[in-house]
């Protein structure tokens, strides 16, 4: 199943493995995760859903070496998105 | 991935197919196969490379002679023997089997091989296997990418090899496909292509065009105006000249011996202008003619045709069409002859009155053919119609113009006696009157070519009207295409930013976690640290300096395996949030090759104990100094599976062994039952 890229689900709960966590250091990965996809969430709705988008096709395509048709299809999302 | 199977065919010491090698996972997550030095654990563990990507590990030598001997020697010349390893693995909920093919031929000159082949199929959830679509070194490249199977499947022996200097730019490059950066970096390149494709479009549609339409469209209107200015002056003039024309009229009326010829002249003149208004008329009289009848005398084929086609129909008794086919449905409705008899259907009656209808005229045409014939007619009629028309209105012209002439003429000789006249006043006033007149006919000239340029400016300038609403259609497009420009220049910045924050986050978590696996498998007080680059070193800051450390063999490979545990470790969490553009995969298998390699005792148990928690499913293959009391003692535990890989010498005096596992003797070294070496694989079942 391929995931979707939906923020507005709320970010996701990151489950820290307990394996050799007796000296585990308690740093909070979940604040981490929130500034990584920051600057998505932060963004204006056409660009974020272009980045979504874009993201989501790169890496439904990332196994072929050149990507057939991405540039088109690239093109289109962002004509899709900023009507 | 999860491996499942493995199956080989001919592959190297492995004579024939083998049964198929099931691996342990769950709980009991280690699959432990015992072999010696020579006795196939390398090869196993290429067995599975070969299969899924093709490629060996540095240990493995002679790659070109992947063909087991003893079939190369009994196969006849010309046939091929067939090299095969299956592998079977879980991903997804699915289940894969995937089969690469050598074949190879035994020639006069040596052997000779054919390219690999590799196929896969796909069993869903109602079990059944199909092959699949898809390129499988493709859905393999996604479930695992080739660049990371050392990760995956590795000799422990030479384990710290991964991370020498000459090959850390790979394992950087591998770390970021597995972490997902490489998502990001294509997205970042088709960007900017579409950044560029976008630009382009805005470039052509751009402002100059519009600029130059209004301009042109400004020059025409300008000089629009200055005829019209023109115009207005030549209109002015020419009422002047026209004043003194009746200005001198008058003159020489009043002038004796004028006046007779003066009298003629206002009287040719008016005739001049009835003339040329019957002219005018005459003119009108015949575009109207042709405008409303000239088609008329076009048609006579059409009609004359029509006329055929009528008298066809007449001639084969279709027109007049007797009875209808309305009519003959009527009877049949009402189920009433004309005659008064029953038409039930079924009848007799019935189905000749029914096969009346294919017989029977449609109402219409008849209809049809009446009304047409006359206006057939009609249009006959108009052609002389029209002919007369423009005969009596040519006569009317050729008549005018001859009176026009005569009065010409006549005016002409009125002038001439009047400029001739020994009265030079009158001369002088004719005079006068032939320069106004000049004049006049210039000026009426002038205007009549300004008003067609008038005309044709003011098309002119509709066009550019048009142009220029079209260009603003453009403009709508042109703010449109730069916003699509800045959203993806954005978009771009965006994705750098979060790629770089996901790096170096994800850096520092995998670094501290290849920090704790270090120190709980090692005593030393070292630290591993993993530079922008994912170059692995370890440091000592005991005199709170940190400094490289200069390790030894051990230690490296308790770091390199260190790194792998955390990265798997790492990319498992990492995989569960939607940020993750790696490959889908959340479980890793690690198959390695003696991976206790130059390790000590401590080292020995602490890896042993660490690695079934690193990986969700673990293959060990180890000789028999490995699988020492340590190690056996934290893996037999969680061993799912056990295998021997039992050597057959061809020597005569070779020296055999075994191994003792859960208190039976095993052999791992025995003699050959003929000239070849040999190795199978057998099942060890503990008990208790």
């Amino acid at each position: 199943m391929e995931r979707t890229f939906d923020y507005s689900e709320g970010f996701p709960e990151v489950v820290i493995s307990t394996v050799l966590a007796e000296n585990r250091s308690d740093y909070n990965q979940n604040a981490g995760l929130k500034e990584v996809q920051e600057p998505i969430v932060s963004a204006a709705p056409e660009v974020r859903k272009i980045i979504e988008r874009v993201l989501e096709l790169e890496k439904d395509k990332l196994y072929m070496k050149v990507p057939k048709y991405i540039n088109d299809d690239i093109l289109q999302i962002v004509k899709e998105e900023v009507q | 991935m999860r491996l499942r199977s493995i199956i080989l065919c001919n592959f190297r010491q492995f004579y024939g197919k083998t049964e198929e090698i099931f691996l342990a996972s769950g709980a009991t997550n280690i699959t432990i196969i015992h072999g010696n030095n020579g006795a196939g654990k390398t090869t196993l563990l290429n067995a599975f490379t070969w299969a899924l990507y093709e490629k060996f590990s540095a240990a493995f030598t002679s790659p070109q002679q992947l063909v087991n001997k003893r079939a190369l020697h009994e196969i006849k010349s010309g046939k091929p023997v067939e090299c095969l390893v299956e592998v079977a693995f879980y991903h997804d909920s699915r289940r894969y089997r995937v089969k690469r093919i050598c074949r190879a031929y035994k020639k006069m000159n040596g052997i000779e091989y054919s390219p690999t082949e590799l196929s896969m199929w796909v069993a869903g959830d109602d079990g059944r296997w199909m092959p699949t679509h898809q390129n499988p070194e493709d859905i393999i490249g996604r479930i695992l990418p080739p660049s990371l199977h050392q990760y995956f499947f590795f000799d422990g022996e030479r384990i710290e090899h991964i991370f020498r200097d000459n090959r850390k730019t790979e394992i950087a490059d591998a770390t970021k496909e597995l972490l997902g950066v490489e998502v990001f970096d294509r997205a970042l390149r088709h960007l900017k292509a579409a950044s560029k494709s976008l630009e382009e479009e805005l470039g052509n549609l751009g402002d100059p065009q519009t600029q130059k339409l209004l301009q042109d469209k400004l020059k025409l209107e300008e000089q629009g105006d200055r005829i019209s200015k023109r115009q207005l002056e030549i209109a002015q003039e020419l009422e002047k000249h026209q004043e003194l024309k009746r200005t001198i009229n008058s003159r020489l009326l009043e002038l004796s011996g004028a006046k007779e010829l003066q009298d003629r002249r206002a009287s040719l003149e008016a005739q001049e202008k009835h003339l040329r208004e019957q002219l005018k008329q005459a003119k009108v009289g015949i575009k109207r003619a042709i405008n409303t009848k000239g088609y008329s005398f076009l048609l006579s084929e059409a009609t004359a045709e029509f006329r055929t086609i009528v008298e066809q129909l007449r001639q084969k008794g279709e027109l007049p069409t007797g009875i209808t086919q309305q009519f003959v449905r009527e009877l049949l409705k009402q189920q009433r002859c004309i005659c008064g008899g029953d038409l039930k259907e079924g009848t007799h009656g019935f189905d000749t009155i029914q096969s009346w209808i294919e017989k029977a005229g449609i109402a219409d045409v008849e209809e049809t053919a009446i009304r047409m014939s006359a206006q057939i007619e009609e249009i006959d009629k108009q052609a002389p119609e029209f002919w007369r028309e423009v005969d009596r209105q040519q006569g009317n012209v050729k008549q005018w113009r001859a009176e026009l002439s005569r009065v010409e003429t006549e005016m002409d000789n009125l002038k001439n006696k009047l400029r001739t006249n020994p009265n030079e006043n009158i001369q002088q006033l004719q005079q006068r009157l032939d320069e106004i007149e000049a004049k006049i006919s210039q000026l009426q000239r002038e205007t009549g070519a300004n008003q067609h340029n008038l005309d044709k400016i003011q098309a002119d300038i509709e066009v550019k009207v048009k142009q220029i609403a079209k260009q603003q259609t453009n403009e709508q497009k042109q703010a449109l295409a730069q916003r699509r420009v800045e959203a993806t220049v954005d978009a771009m910045k965006r994705i750098s930013e979060v790629k770089n924050r996901l790096d170096k986050q994800f850096r520092w978590q995998l670094e501290q976690r290849v920090q704790e696996i270090f120190s709980q498998i090692s005593f030393t007080p070292y630290i591993p640290k993993l530079s922008e680059k994912y170059e692995l070193t370890l440091v000592e800051n005991t005199t709170k300096l940190e400094v490289p450390v200069a390790a030894s063999t051990g230690e490296n490979q308790i770091l390199s395996l260190s790194f792998i545990g955390g990265i798997i470790d790492r990319v498992r969490e990492w995989s569960k949030s939607k940020m993750h553009m790696g490959p889908d995969s959340s479980t890793f298998p690690m198959v390695m090759d003696s991976p206790f390699g130059s390790l000590d005792e401590i080292y020995r148990r602490q890896v042993a104990s660490s690695l079934p928690q690193l990986a969700n499913q673990l293959v060990v293959l180890v000789t028999k100094t490995q699988w020492r009391v340590e190690v056996e003692e934290e893996m037999t535990p969680r061993i799912g599976r056990e295998y021997l890989l039992v050597y057959n010498s061809p020597k005569p005096d070779c020296e055999e062994d075994s191994i003792q596992l859960g208190g039976v003797s095993y052999p791992l070294v025995r003699r050959s039952p003929n000239e070849f070496e040999y190795t199978e694989i057998v099942e060890v079942e503990r008990h208790g």
